[in-house]
């Protein structure tokens, strides 16, 4: 599959690179420049690939408030709320963010593999919850435009976004522009049909706003220890495992009892002391014996040390060492506190 | 210089080979943070794993084109890794080989072959 921005990637020279199922930019002048590029100043990001589904109805907020690890219920309206779907054995369907316009009408943004499998997870658990149940996938694109320059620069478009606060969002024509992002350096993301998508795009482009592939969105999210579905959080990785654990506001929600019943891991941010990069599915050991293993891993371009999130059985505290096994050799680690970047890093 | 079908390039002078990887490897890779050069002293075979680069997005494995004995490590790489990217066919070379067989190098790609693979 296409975004309606794919011919601007192509001609951008973007490599292109399968991401389920999706033609998608990794990378355009380089994962680093771009990477310090959103730090430091302004990118925009098509991610497209993702979708949204608007949820309706006397029922949408008990609804939503009953799939969601956090609390969705009583939010203000115009706020946006980062949460993860639990699903009925101990995993999860996908980690969302919940968009309130008022107490009958939400929305949803979803992961790009997981658009069919919210659908229909939404379908079957509507029961007898009065609510409709509408995705926008064929009709629109997303734009993620972030970086401290994001919103002044976005504002030379469209001015009412100056003030725009964090996990807020506005309605402005046929676009939403909502002060999220994932990559910790503030922004906005705009959802509006395809052709206001390529228009802003163009626009954004003369501004002199860089483009941002996946491969540095990879790297961005990870410095912050922010969870990517497939990796921190899977089909077998309950939401209370995860990176996303401090999502759990609901004393109940959909899938809470099947997690209790679990055997926790729990995952870690580590950074490490030798050189090296550690990989997705590295085992990790401590004194001698796997504990666990690596969900993702990098170097991470702000801080130049490798950095990497893993899932681990058995008791670790901040601090502790642990041993990564890259290819045949093993490399102390050290457990950290997430983020990796702190406040005064960017 | 000659190529293999891996990417890696080949120069040898009497029987020390120097071995690296094409410019064509460097941008598919991307950015290289962090090489894992071989031990001097190692033998290794042809087609053997030898080094591995580490991309922002990846490890790729480096196959040694020729068999023999690692003599030398190009060790500005442990600092400056960029310089696969920068200079990938020159200055960025990885490592060294002594061999003792030249059929082995009679048998890899030239550069009109190499090339004729982008065609």
């Amino acid at each position: 599959m296409r975004t309606a921005l794919y011919e601007r990637h192509k001609t951008l020279g973007a490599k292109m690179v399968d991401f389920n199922g999706w033609e998608m930019p990794v990378q355009y002048k380089g994962i680093i420049a771009e990477h310090h590029a959103v730090r430091n100043a302004v990118g925009m990001f098509d991610v497209s690939h993702m979708g949204r589904i608007v949820i309706q109805g006397e029922d949408a907020e008990p609804f939503l408030d009953f799939l969601s690890t956090n609390k969705i219920a009583g939010k203000p309206d115009f706020t946006a709320t980062y949460t993860v779907w639990s699903n009925s054995h101990g995993g999860t369907v996908d980690d969302v963010i919940v968009y309130k316009k008022d107490s009958h009408h939400f929305f949803v943004i979803v992961n790009a593999g997981n658009r069919h499998k919210d659908l229909e997870h939404l379908v079957s658990q509507r029961k007898n919850y009065r609510v409709t149940i509408e995705d926008k996938f064929k009709d629109e694109g997303i734009l993620a435009i972030q970086g401290p320059l994001a919103l002044e620069t976005f504002a030379k478009i469209i001015p009412e976004v100056k003030n725009l606060k964090s996990m807020h969002f506005l309605v402005h024509g046929d676009m939403i522009l909502s002060g999220t992002g994932y990559t910790g350096s503030g922004g906005l993301e705009v959802y509006a049909p395809h052709q206001i998508v390529v228009s802003l795009w163009d626009q954004l482009i003369k501004l002199g706003v860089e483009p941002i592939g996946l491969g540095a969105r990879d790297t961005l999210r990870l410095e912050m220890g922010y969870a990517l579905y497939g990796h921190e959080l899977s089909d077998t990785i309950s939401p209370k495992e995860s990176v996303s654990s401090w999502t759990i506001k609901n004393k109940n929600y959909f899938g809470k009892d099947t997690l209790e019943n679990k055997n926790h891991r729990q995952a870690y941010g580590v950074i490490l002391a030798d050189k090296g990069i550690a990989r997705e599915g590295y085992p990790v050991f401590k004194d001698g014996s796997q504990i666990g293993v690596v969900t993702s891993g990098t170097l991470s371009p702000t801080l130049n040390k490798a950095i990497a999130i893993v899932l681990v059985d058995g008791k670790v505290t901040l601090g502790d060492s642990v041993d990564i096994k890259i290819r045949q050799n093993f490399v102390k680690a050290h457990i950290v506190e997430l983020p990796f970047l702190k406040k005064d890093d960017k | 210089m000659k190529y293999t079908e891996s990417h890696e390039w080949v120069e040898l002078q009497n029987d020390v080979a120097t071995v690296g990887v094409t410019n064509f490897a460097q941008k598919e890779l991307g950015e290289i943070v962090y090489v894992e050069l071989p031990i001097v002293g190692k033998h290794v075979k042809a087609g053997e794993e030898a080094a591995v680069l580490e991309s922002t997005k990846a490890a790729a494995d480096v196959y040694s084109p020729l068999s023999g004995t690692i003599i030398e490590v190009n060790k500005l790489l442990n600092e400056s890794s960029e310089l696969i990217n920068q200079s990938p066919e020159s200055n960025g070379w990885l490592f060294k080989l002594q061999i003792s067989d030249n059929k082995e190098y009679d048998n890899l790609m030239d550069s009109k072959a190499y090339l004729a693979k982008f065609k």
